[in-house]
């Protein structure tokens, strides 16, 4: 057992005092680009065992993605009582970190697993890539005054589009490298702004990856820390650029839209390909100015590792795409 | 100077080592990927030390030739004074930096330094410099509602992204 297993140990005794919990297997679960997460088995007092998942930020200066711990646990409470859609069951929170060396939420592993992996092994995926666009589309059907008052909250969609498009304009003037893409880019996109649609519960990084589905019950939808109020169809643009095959989306886009606006009563000039090509853009956003400010402070004393260098690569993709983007939509 | 091998040679060596020599000994699934990512940034590394001044100086020349035709049209104070910024070279020349001695440092601090110098923090600063000159030319050219000015700096950006493609070499985009 890791450093990490005998933090979590001590977590427990102070968090279940009357229950003698032993961790008795903990282990890292790689992949992830932003949080630390790892896998523990526990024991408790008369034998009985379950298994957590443990999800915390990573090292102060270290890593690309940064998000608020305090604000996704409050989203998690919230969630169960304001959505249709399963979220991971919440244990606990070493809400200073304390304990588990960083602030980290301890959830209930659910015996699941991804549909990604699912969609991979299906011979047709289709109904696998209803349930997944079902499930977001619940997700963005949330009622929004059930989440966490903390939640900056756009007065509609085309303010919430017109702060993007401004944050954009300041990514150009803090990272000069990036100017001109990024002027030419917001530019247009200012031009060719869609219909819009009421604001939503967007999930920030909406992949089959982040729903899991187990032998029953309905899926559950995990990593929410990039989670935020804003336009629903941020999501659907954001999924076109996941690489991991297959891509339900690519796959039959026309199918796949249809189905959504079935379930969430958009209309076609609201949501078609070109709409969700043009929020690829806007979905991007708060995820590229990371990447920026990681690229920014490579050779600061306080490096951020090797995933900033790593993905300055990921800056060019995502100008690549977005200029073809504006190609194919003008 | 030891011309031979080159520096992209040097670090194309240094790739192999880490994947031929070091990956295959490592167990710990975590040092392995940080090892491939490693790799990754340094085969980059090696693309952009063969070319990234002769890409930069060449871009500068097409951003600031964008600038000046767009100043000449449409040109108003403020983009006129950003390109002449960016046409006056570096501001804080590395070659002052490093060949001022000790009772020049104020000098080189504050004095222009060349404009053809070929240190990378210069042609850097050129290039970032070129870039924001671009910047505003395409905004004057927006406001104007200049079609063809604006579809010249697209022509400029699409040479942009296929250079920086050449730089990601093997880089694989891959999920997370």
């Amino acid at each position: 057992m890791d450093a990490l297993g005998s933090r979590f140990e001590r977590f427990l005794a102070a968090v279940e005092p009357d229950r003698a919990g032993r961790v008795i297997a903990c282990e890292a679960i790689t992949g992830g680009y932003s949080r630390i997460s790892a896998r523990a088995r526990v024991r408790w007092r008369g034998g009985a065992e379950e298994t957590f998942i443990l999800r915390g930020d990573p090292p102060p200066g270290s890593g690309v993605f940064t998000s608020d711990r305090d604000a996704e646990w409050d989203l998690l409470a919230a969630l169960p009582a304001a959505t249709s859609v399963s979220t991971p069951v919440t244990r606990w929170y070493d809400r200073s970190g304390a304990y588990l060396g960083s602030k980290a939420i301890v959830m209930d592993c659910a015996a699941a697993v991804s549909l990604q992996d699912q969609m991979a092994r299906a011979a047709d995926a289709g109904r696998l890539a209803d349930l997944f666009v079902d499930t977001f589309a619940a997700v963005h059907q949330t009622p929004l005054d059930r989440l966490p008052a903390r939640m900056p909250r756009p007065t509609d969609g085309p303010a919430y589009l017109d702060g993007v498009l401004a944050n954009y304009d300041r990514m150009a003037g803090a990272y000069p490298g990036s100017a001109p893409v990024l002027r030419y880019v917001t530019w247009w996109a200012r031009a060719h702004q869609p219909p819009p649609v009421p604001l939503g519960l967007v999930h920030g990084d909406c992949q089959p990856s982040n729903v899991l589905v187990g032998p029953s019950g309905p899926p559950l939808v995990i990593d929410w820390e990039f989670a935020h109020i804003g336009d629903p169809r941020e999501d659907l643009g954001y999924y076109t650029q996941i690489p991991l095959e297959p891509n339900v989306y690519w796959a039959d886009p026309e199918r796949f839209l249809r189905r959504y606006r079935a379930a969430t009563h958009l209309t076609e000039d609201q949501v078609n390909r070109q709409v969700v090509e043009y929020f690829l853009i806007i979905g991007m956003a708060a995820l590229l100015e990371q990447l920026l400010a990681a690229a920014a402070a490579i050779g600061d004393a306080e490096r951020p590792g090797i995933l900033a260098p790593y993905l300055v690569n990921a800056i060019s993709h995502q100008y690549g795409m977005f200029l073809a983007i504006c190609d194919r939509l003008s | 100077m030891i011309t031979r091998p080159t520096t992209d040679m040097l670090i194309e060596d240094c790739c192999r080592e880490l994947m031929e020599g070091i990956l295959p000994g490592l167990t710990d699934e975590t040092l392995r990927l940080r090892l491939v990512m490693t790799e990754t940034v340094l085969r980059n590394a090696a693309v952009r030390a063969a070319h990234e001044i002769a890409w930069m100086r060449e871009e500068t020349a097409a951003l600031l030739a964008y600038a000046g035709r767009v100043a000449a049209r449409h040109g108003s104070e403020p983009l006129r004074a950003t390109l002449a910024d960016a046409e006056a070279g570096p501001a804080d020349s590395h070659l002052a930096d490093t060949e001022a001695g000790p009772a020049d440092s104020h000098l080189a601090d504050t004095e222009a330094g060349p404009a053809d110098s070929l240190h990378l923090a210069d042609v850097a600063d050129v290039y970032e410099r070129a870039g924001q000159a671009f910047a505003a030319a395409l905004a004057a050219a927006q406001q104007a509602g200049d079609a063809d000015l604006v579809a010249q700096a697209r022509e400029l950006l699409r040479d942009r992204i296929a250079t920086e493609k050449e730089v990601m070499a093997t880089y694989a985009v891959v999920g997370r």
